[in-house]
């Protein structure tokens, strides 16, 4: 059955600027009909850079916003026409936005939107303990929100946004500004909840990382328009094959060989930036090579950046962008 | 308990329950304004003192000196316990965190005017509870009946409501206008000097006095005040009918003005 359905979803948005006969009108087109359809269950990557459209899409397939064309059903109602009673369906999360009362305990809001869903008190005491202890909630329970740091805060979040149960998430941009770690760590608790509760997880995000962990689908939108959709592994063997391994050395390092499918983006006494296509060389292999260059003080790996990718797409045939 | 969930009371009353104790941690801005109450208070006492010996008046307008001093308890308690509701709504409005509210099975005006109220509750008891114990220390109490108390406790949360449904409309001027701090301290200074926070309307010119009674500043500071030290019944149905009105027509202006404000974030975002 499809969770989330959009025909032809277009959406415009229109400025107006300067004062009596000077005023101009200006229209601004930010969803380009974009069509769509989300099985239930499914975890579905949203990507895109700035000013794409993502968020003005989930801001139409929440109702908040009305499209200027085409529809769009969640759950098989209409977002902007029945929002009080998809509300009940759905949970959102906007990563820069928060929905925690800030000088009181994440309990405090967990208990506040018990109340605000109608949750029965029975059901949302069973329901809160299971997403305390999934979420590692109870290291924090009783701590001020102003108080914890930003990983724990965006876990407080998504568990808010699960505790009445919805069947589709929308997560928008949940990982921005955390950490490595916090992001491994709610990357893992999205996509554990995904499969063991079948959740249908609509998520946008910049990270290609977000991606690769949590989605099993992933639909490219630039200037609007859907660019790429196609099942994550074919994303990750066409477009994040290539990977970015930057090192420190605490010694200068000896002249690096030159090796297929790895390029020399920077090189000085003491660092090295390399781009490797994983498809013609094992990443084993260069950090291999790079040990034996000298004496390694630091080393980070690391997805292309998602504009990379996205010019790459676009140097795509488009006949070969399709799954 | 099923009329409290047919009306959604049992959420509404606990968004105010979660505000109050939220404000309860804001306690060095409460003690911060508590203080500037006890200043206040203290210049007024003397000032008026001055000029009720001056005069060689025993009453002023009606009022004893006892009786000037804690209807300026109340006053200067409303004052200072005010929610910063028209801040809040524009900060909502612009940095889109009221379409965030708007995902939520609740209205967002309700939301707001019961979490006013929670605020408003732990605020105003702790401004009282001080400026009461100055008061008693300088003047000793006045005469206070139950009915009195009744009456004031009637009419002073309905004043707290129209306090904020004026508010609110301001903070709403944020989808028009580019900054709504200047409506907000037109809005406070009137509700001060047309109100009555720091003379009773009595001591007004007697032309401005029926001009005054029936603005609305003078519903949301002025009528609690004169009610909890001049308790009578004719007062108090004069002031709920005042009130009454008052609520009536901010509350269609409110939902008017919110109504064509969630178009325009229908149409634009938030």
């Amino acid at each position: 059955m499809t969770a989330v359905q959009l025909a032809h979803l277009y959406k415009t948005f229109t400025f107006n600027r300067g004062w009596g006969r000077q005023r101009k009108q200006t229209e601004v087109t930010a969803v380009d009909h974009i069509s769509l359809n989300v099985p239930e269950g499914q975890a579905i990557a949203f990507i895109g850079p700035n000013g794409a459209g993502k968020s003005t899409t989930i801001k139409m397939l929440t109702g908040i916003l009305h499209p200027t064309a085409g529809t769009a059903t969640v759950l098989g109602q209409v977002p902007w026409r029945d929002r009080r009673t998809l509300s009940r369906q759905i949970g959102v999360v906007f990563g820069q936005r928060s929905q925690l009362w800030y000088h009181l305990p994440p309990r405090d809001t967990l208990e506040l939107l018990a109340r605000i869903y109608d949750l029965d008190p029975q059901d949302y005491r069973k329901r809160r303990e299971v997403l305390v202890e999934r979420f590692g909630l109870s290291e924090f329970w009783s701590t001020p929100v102003r108080k914890l740091s930003l990983g724990q805060r965006m876990r407080a979040e998504v568990a808010a946004s699960l505790l009445h149960s919805p069947q589709v998430v929308f997560l928008d941009e949940p990982t921005i500004g955390l950490d490595v770690l916090a992001r491994q760590e709610l990357r893992d608790l999205i996509c554990e909840w995904n499969r063991q509760e079948g959740v249908t997880v609509f998520l946008t995000s910049h990270d290609t990382g977000d991606i690769e962990r949590v989605a099993q689908r992933v639909v490219v939108i630039n200037h609007g328009r859907i660019v790429l959709d196609a099942p994550v592994s074919q994303l990750r063997q066409q477009y994040l094959s290539e990977k970015i391994l930057s090192v420190q050395f605490h010694t200068t390092i000896l002249p690096f060989p030159i090796l297929s499918g790895v390029r020399q983006l920077e090189a000085t006494d003491y660092t090295l930036k390399l781009e490797i296509d994983t498809r013609l060389m094992p990443i084993e292999q260069v950090i291999t090579q790079v040990l034996q260059a000298g004496s390694v003080a630091d080393m980070a790996i690391e997805d292309p950046p998602l504009d990379a990718v996205i010019a790459h797409i676009y140097t795509q045939p488009a006949e070969e962008r399709s799954p | 308990m099923s009329l409290l969930h047919k009306y959604g009371l049992h959420k509404y009353g606990w968004i105010a329950w979660t505000s109050a104790r939220s404000h309860v941690a804001y306690l060095g801005e409460v003690i911060a304004r508590t203080l500037f109450l006890i200043v206040i208070l203290y210049i007024f006492l003397q000032l008026w003192r001055v000029t009720y010996s001056e005069t060689q008046a025993q009453q002023l307008g009606g009022f004893t000196l006892a009786q000037m001093l804690w209807y300026l308890c109340i006053t200067e308690s409303m004052a200072i316990s005010a929610p910063r509701v028209a801040q809040e709504v524009d900060q909502d409005v612009r940095t889109g965190a009221l379409a965030v509210q708007l995902i939520r099975p609740m209205s967002y005006p309700l939301y707001r005017l019961w979490s006013s109220l929670g605020e408003r509750c732990v605020r105003f008891s702790l401004n009282f509870a001080v400026s009461a114990v100055l008061a008693f220390l300088f003047v000793g109490a006045i005469p206070i009946s139950l009915t009195g108390l009744f009456l004031f406790l009637i009419v002073l949360p309905i004043a707290f409501i129209l306090d904020f449904l004026m508010m609110f409309l301001i903070g709403l001027g944020a989808f028009w206008l580019e900054d709504t701090t200047g409506l907000v301290l037109i809005y406070s200074r009137l509700l001060w000097l047309l109100g009555g926070l720091l003379i009773p309307l009595e001591l007004f010119p007697e032309s401005w006095q029926p001009i005054l009674r029936n603005l609305p500043f003078a519903t949301i500071i002025y009528a609690p005040a004169r009610l909890f030290v001049h308790p009578t019944w004719n007062d108090a149905i004069a002031i709920l009918l005042r009130q009454g009105v008052t609520l009536l027509i901010l509350a269609i202006g409110v939902q008017w003005v919110y109504r064509i404000a969630v178009q325009r974030i229908h149409a634009n975002g938030g």
